[in-house]
């Protein structure tokens, strides 16, 4: 699994599952990227996403109870697999690792 | 609680539990719909609804669709495998009527994938150049008198250099003027007949022809500088190995030049797909030198081909709204060049398809003819597919009771559409292999009648995005819609009615298998009618009265290694008269021009008696004083051509003959009035001994135009002898001897006139055959759907046959009962393919100064035609049907 790759969307979204818990279905995940970065996400794109992420076996669903809102549809709620979360760290420590190699005087300015 | 919270639209949740999985479409429409809430707190209700639907048009990507597919070969997979059973059963169960099918529909896709070839290939002429897109040719229609007598690529040497220096938006020029044969000498080996053009030093640069060895921009400035092209340079120097910088510097010897010719580069030969072919390149500084005034800084000698490349982003069409002011500046009206000159530019990816000017030296075809196959090709993949679903709708009696069963057992519709969805991809996919097969096999064929070497590989390796979707695209959806419509017909029986043995049709279906075989049979009459309206065309052109007498005559090639000089013409008289000793001979001429080639063209001509700014243009023969007798050209008034007319010094030339368009043309009431009379070109003052009539110098596509004759000789006149004999082998060899003693060195080459003569309608014989055989295909795939739709009635009214045989019907009258109702379909379809013929033929023949008349009779014949083929398809079926014993029909009731 060390040569697996992740692109920058679907780290995001992984680190979002990891993030909300109990509460990481499609459209929270969305509204939670547009509030905390600022960023406007397609919903579309965020289930591609999702889908892609549990074809690798990083994250894992099972389908919620139903409510009176979202017109009585149920959710899919994620969970980050061991597998994604070890995954999650890995790239953490290598960009750390990266990012103590940039010269850091010029940032002292 | 609130009162209902408003909803989304419905058709986006419609169109998203279309497109989702259905594991995932609940989610999907919930994660949606939150959205959708909150957005109408936030936006209000009209805009959160745009909102939603364009987030769920948004869904429509492959990471949601394709997930889709797999989930249904998932459910399906167990079905699967009885679809193809049931699909296979059924092929093999009746195997002639699968045959007819498989095969019709493969030979629809063979012509189609023949033609997609052959049309490809003429669309992708020149494309291949870097700059293809900003090449442009300059071409040049003059004027005098208010007419137009030339329609051009051929312009002033002047033209280019002057237009590069006065607008700063041509990037590049390059000027061409054809050289004819290279005859070249090196050491001891004598090499004929290699075509070469004269190109000044940027031809390489605006032309991207690969170059093996040399230097593009400085391989054709210096003179006598020579650039081969790949085989050429194997054949003169034998080069194998790849290697042709060895032979850059190394000189030949060309014709009777003394100078040496040095080579100074070699470029790939030119591909199929060029429309400007040579051999050899000649550098222009050979031809002219920069400081030979009259010549390069000429505004009269217009040899040359222009072409140039204008700057990225220059629009061309408001480039040339300049030119009018260049021919202001430059021609001064008539009085620099004789005639009113106009230019315009050409883009070079037009050259090959879209040209109709003279003096062309591109390789041009028809882009009509080539849309007209097009259109041909789709007219017979739409018969194919008509067939299919004719042919497949007509079995419905047998799958009847198999879909009743299936739906007694619990089949849904949508299953049952794609049960026949799958048969009929499978179906097309067995044509798709007989179609590769047959297209394999015919290849060759094909590419000898359409004159290219195609192939399906080059031309998938050379297609580009676009046209490889729009193939695509017809394909899949020409597959799925021949599928759908039986699926439709075949899942919508009533399980009911059809296990019960009650079966009729619905009279929509019956109207719409009646409509497909009127348009089967309107689009083969209409192909039937254009076949026969083109060869009779063809054979108007071939056997017209031309008004010169070109059979029998054999040519021999001119002896250009003898030189120019005063005894050269008495040489050609003794040969001429050595010739006509030979039994079979009749008589033997010489002459610059033979008829088929294109004339030259003098512009600056008038009568000694009219104004000095009089100019008219004839084209220019230069002939001998047996060119007349040997071509039978009729003399009108005055004589012909006497020996005494030849003169060494062509400037003491002083008598010419002309043909009646020139006597019309120089405005000379009768042929008789115009002998004696004095014609003046430049500072020659001729004098007409006689008028001949007017023949058809070039082929019937080209009008008959003022010619003027004068006697002269020439290294580079042709021989025309005529024979009279029934085998004339024999007659070369003597022929062969008697040229080698008057012109030795020089090689002996030969043809027959009729044949050069006929090579300027290869382009309708090629029409032609292709035509007819895409004809005969259409017809051929037309009939077996009807054989398909004779039996399938023959087979519905079985019973009824049966009971009017019991009562007495005769064998004929229940013959033309059957065969009326197809009968009058076929009539239908012929009424109707009469409007459309007559406009595509009435177009095509537009195009012809001489040709046939539409007449009635020319579209009776297809009529009937027709009417006797399908006539003959169907009366198999009907005549077996009204030969079965009523005994057997009826036993079962």
């Amino acid at each position: 699994m060390s040569k697996e790759y992740l692109g920058e969307f679907e780290e995001l979204i992984l680190t979002m599952v990891g993030v909300l818990q109990e509460e990481a279905y499609g459209a929270a995940i969305a509204e939670e990227i547009e509030k905390r970065l600022k960023r406007d996400v397609n919903l579309s794109a965020v289930h591609v996403t999702l889908y892609r992420l549990e074809d690798k076996g990083l994250i894992k669903s099972k389908v919620g109870g139903a409510t009176s809102e979202r017109g009585g549809r149920r959710k899919r709620i994620y969970t980050i697999t061991s597998a994604g979360l070890a995954l999650l760290r890995t790239m953490k420590e290598t960009r750390m690792d990266l990012w103590k190699l940039i010269p850091q005087l010029k940032m002292s300015v | 609680m609130n009162p209902r919270p408003p909803l989304p639209p419905a058709w986006a949740l419609r169109f998203l539990r279309s497109i989702c999985p259905d594991r995932l479409a609940e989610e999907i429409e919930g994660d949606l719909i939150q959205k959708f809430e909150s957005d109408v707190r936030r936006f209000g209700l009209s805009r959160a609804r745009r909102r939603f639907e364009w987030n769920a048009i948004r869904f429509f990507r492959p990471g949601i669709v394709l997930r889709n597919k797999l989930t249904y070969h998932f459910i399906n997979t167990i079905m699967l495998r009885n679809y193809l059973t049931i699909a296979f059963r059924n092929v093999t169960k009746n195997k002639v009527f699968s045959l007819i099918n498989i095969f019709g529909l493969g030979t629809g896709l063979a012509v189609c994938l023949l033609i997609f070839q052959f049309v490809s290939h003429e669309l992708s002429f020149d494309t291949f150049f870097d700059n293809a897109d900003r090449i442009y040719r300059v071409t040049n229609d003059r004027f005098q008198n208010g007419k137009l007598i030339q329609h051009g690529t051929i312009t002033y040497p002047t033209v280019g250099p002057t237009m590069a220096k006065d607008y700063p938006e041509i990037e590049m020029y390059t000027r061409v003027m054809p050289g004819g044969d290279l005859n070249v000498k090196i050491d001891d080996k004598i090499f004929r007949g290699d075509y070469c053009h004269y190109v000044d030093e940027h031809f390489l640069s605006v032309f991207s022809f690969p170059l093996l060895a040399g230097d593009r921009a400085s391989a054709l400035k210096e003179p006598y500088s020579l650039v081969l092209t790949e085989s050429v340079a194997k054949k003169y120097y034998g080069v194998t190995d790849g290697d042709y910088a060895s032979i850059v510097g190394k000189t030949l010897i060309w014709g009777l030049d003394t100078q040496p010719y040095k080579i100074a580069g070699v470029c790939a030969d030119n591909p199929d797909n060029s429309h400007i072919t040579f051999n050899v390149l000649v550098s222009y500084a050979t031809l002219i030198r920069p400081e030979d005034h009259g010549a390069d800084d000429s505004w009269t000698w217009s040899d040359f081909r222009h072409y140039i490349v204008l700057k990225p982003g220059v629009d061309y069409k408001a480039f040339e709204s300049k030119f009018p002011a260049f021919s202001d500046r430059y021609f001064k009206g008539d009085k620099v060049s004789g005639s009113v000159e106009k230019f315009y530019l050409q883009p070079l990816k037009k050259a090959h398809l879209y040209s109709d000017y003279e003096y062309d030296i591109a390789r041009t075809a028809s882009g009509k003819a080539v849309w007209a196959m097009l259109i041909v090709a789709i007219f017979i993949l739409v018969i194919a597919w008509i067939n299919y679903i004719n042919l497949t709708t007509s079995r419905a009696l047998d799958r009847a009771k198999e879909v009743g069963l299936r739906k007694v057992m619990g089949a849904l519709k949508t299953q049952l559409v794609r049960q026949f969805i799958l048969e009929s991809i499978l179906i097309s996919l067995i044509a798709f292999v007989v179609a590769v097969a047959i297209t394999w096999a015919s290849q060759s064929s094909f590419n000898e009648i359409v004159g290219s070497p195609l192939s399906m590989l080059k031309v998938l390796g050379e297609m580009q995005a676009p046209s490889i979707i729009i193939a695509v695209l017809v394909l899949v959806s020409g597959v799925l819609l021949a599928g759908f419509y039986p699926a439709f017909v075949l899942s919508s029986y009533q399980p009911a009615t059809v296990l019960k043995g009650k079966f009729q049709h619905s009279s929509g279906g019956k109207f719409m298998r009646k409509a497909l075989v009127v348009f089967q049979f309107t689009a083969s009459a209409t192909l039937i009618t254009g076949t026969l309206i083109v060869s009779k065309q063809l054979k108007f052109m071939n056997d017209a009265d031309l008004g010169i007498a070109i059979r029998n005559i054999m040519l021999v090639d001119p002896p250009e290694l003898t030189a120019w000089d005063s005894t050269f013409m008495t040489r050609v008289e003794n040969y001429k008269d050595e010739l006509t000793k030979i039994s079979g001979v009749v008589s033997a001429a010489t002459s610059s021009r033979i008829p088929g080639n294109r004339l030259g063209r003098t512009f600056g001509l008038r009568l000694a008696e009219q104004p000095s700014d009089t100019h008219y243009t004839m084209s220019f023969f230069g002939a001998d004083h047996n060119f007349m007798d040997t071509y039978d050209v009729p003399l009108v008034a005055g004589r012909k051509f006497l020996p005494t007319d030849h003169k060494f010094d062509f400037k003491a030339i002083n008598s010419v003959i002309i043909n009646q368009n020139a006597v019309e043309l120089l405005g000379i009431a009768s042929a008789q009035e115009a002998i004696g009379k004095e014609i003046l070109d430049g500072d020659l003052k001729v004098r007409i001994v006689g008028v001949v009539g007017n023949f058809h110098q070039e082929s019937l596509k080209k009008p008959m135009e003022p010619i003027v004759f004068v006697p002269t000789y020439s290294t580079y006149a042709e021989t025309s002898i005529k024979i009279k004999t029934a085998d004339p082998k024999p007659l070369i060899a003597q022929v062969e001897a008697v040229y080698k003693k008057f012109f030795p060195n020089n090689a002996f080459l030969y043809s027959f006139l009729e044949d050069r003569y006929n090579r300027q309608y290869n382009d309708e014989d090629r029409f032609a055959k292709v035509v007819t055989i895409f004809t005969l295909l259409g017809i051929i795939i037309s009939c077996l759907g009807l054989i398909g739709l004779s039996s399938y009635t023959a087979v519905q009214r079985t019973k009824e046959i049966g009971i009017r045989k019991a009562l007495g019907a005769s064998r004929l009258g229940i013959v033309s009962l059957l065969s009326a109702d197809f009968i009058k379909l076929v009539v239908v379809a012929i009424v109707l393919s009469f409007p459309l013929a007559y406009m595509a033929m009435h177009q095509w023949l537009s195009n012809y100064p001489y040709k046939i008349a539409l007449q009635w009779t020319l579209f009776l014949l297809p009529a009937v035609t027709i009417l006797v083929i399908a006539f003959a398809t169907i009366s198999f079926q009907i005549f077996k049907t009204a030969r079965t014993n009523p005994a057997d029909t009826l036993k079962y009731e």
